[in-house]
């Protein structure tokens, strides 16, 4: 069943359509893809590592994130996932995941079958390029991650990280100007930005005491764009949004 | 191993109050912070703000007390 977004809200097709332009027929075939929606808590395992899926899924809403664990079970949150964001769309091509990937709010995610995948990019062979250009983001976004967390100190990678959160969700339409919800806990970014709770709880502190930000409960408000962009050494590029609004 | 105690004041920004830990040489271990207000569940807690040789770690562990530190950075020296 297709998911119940009016046309214009679809995520997946919002999403595409911010990093490649689409034609009315792809639009239409990405809404009548055979999706099962499913609804699951937060804390949740959507996929684990070295599953085989036969499926990938859709973040329809609310926030995933991709991690991976050492063998004594340290976690490194490598992604965060947000509306329209197909997490695990390598299992298309790679046969065993090599990621797992938690719901960190109540999410609802669409699965969608490889079978239906294949048969959608061999009708619309730009709609495989438009997935190919997905994965190319998300690689780019990757080696952003890796400079940032290897390279950047803690509050500049924190910084860093909001920018980039507050710019894909603007670019699917879930930010205001520059407030959006973000259901992610101190504990989340320090397994994202590796280093602990306790130094991600002062560096909110440094970056509110700043004047940057506004932090209350899972809104946050941007109050210096140009501040905080300068404190994360932000640049969207990386993000290879078809078109950046003049906000960011 | 004894371990030896001193009050320290650590410019963090925001927790001021610490320890530094010496072993029985008097060699420098550890700096633990003890946490403010800001910290939920773990304000008045411990926090490895610095550990060095077998005591750095990119993981920084924190204590209820003073007493569950210790007996950490004993285990974490007996290691290895």
């Amino acid at each position: 069943m297709p998911a119940p977004f009016p046309p214009d809200h679809n995520p997946l097709v919002r999403k595409l359509e911010s990093i490649f332009p689409l034609h009315d027929d792809e639009r239409q075939a990405l809404l009548d893809l055979p999706m099962q929606v499913n609804v699951l808590k937060d804390d949740q395992d959507v996929v684990r590592e070295g599953d085989r899926p036969s499926r990938c899924f859709v973040i329809l809403s609310g926030f995933t994130c991709t991690y991976k664990a050492t063998g004594d079970g340290k976690t490194q949150i490598v992604a965060f996932g947000v509306p329209g964001d197909m997490p695990d769309l390598q299992s298309l091509h790679l046969k065993v995941l090599d990621i797992s990937v938690a719901t960190l709010s109540p999410c609802s995610v669409g699965f969608i079958q490889h079978e239906d995948l294949w048969d959608l990019c061999m009708r619309y062979p730009r709609l495989t390029a438009a997935f190919w250009r997905e994965t190319l983001v998300e690689g780019a976004v990757f080696r952003e991650w890796l400079l940032n967390v290897g390279r950047r100190e803690a509050y500049h990678r924190m910084a860093h990280v909001l920018c980039e959160m507050l710019v894909r969700l603007r670019a699917v339409g879930l930010a205001e100007d520059h407030a959006c919800n973000l259901p992610i806990t101190q504990g989340e970014f320090a397994d994202a930005l590796g280093v602990t709770t306790v130094h991600v709880n002062r560096v909110l502190q440094e970056l509110r005491a700043n004047g940057l930000i506004e932090l209350k409960g899972e809104r946050l408000n941007v109050l210096d764009w140009e501040g905080l962009k300068q404190a994360g050494d932000f640049d969207p590029t990386y993000l290879h949004l078809v078109q950046e609004r003049p906000a960011a | 191993m004894t371990l030896t105690l001193q009050p320290v004041r650590v410019a963090t920004g925001s927790d001021e109050e610490g320890m530094l830990v010496f072993d029985e040489k008097q060699r420098l271990l550890a700096v633990l912070t003890h946490l403010g207000d800001q910290y939920d569940g773990l304000t008045g807690h411990w926090y490895l703000e610095a550990g060095f040789g077998r005591l750095e770690t990119h993981d920084q562990p924190t204590f209820a007390d003073l007493e569950a530190a210790e007996k950490w950075i004993s285990q974490r020296l007996a290691k290895r």
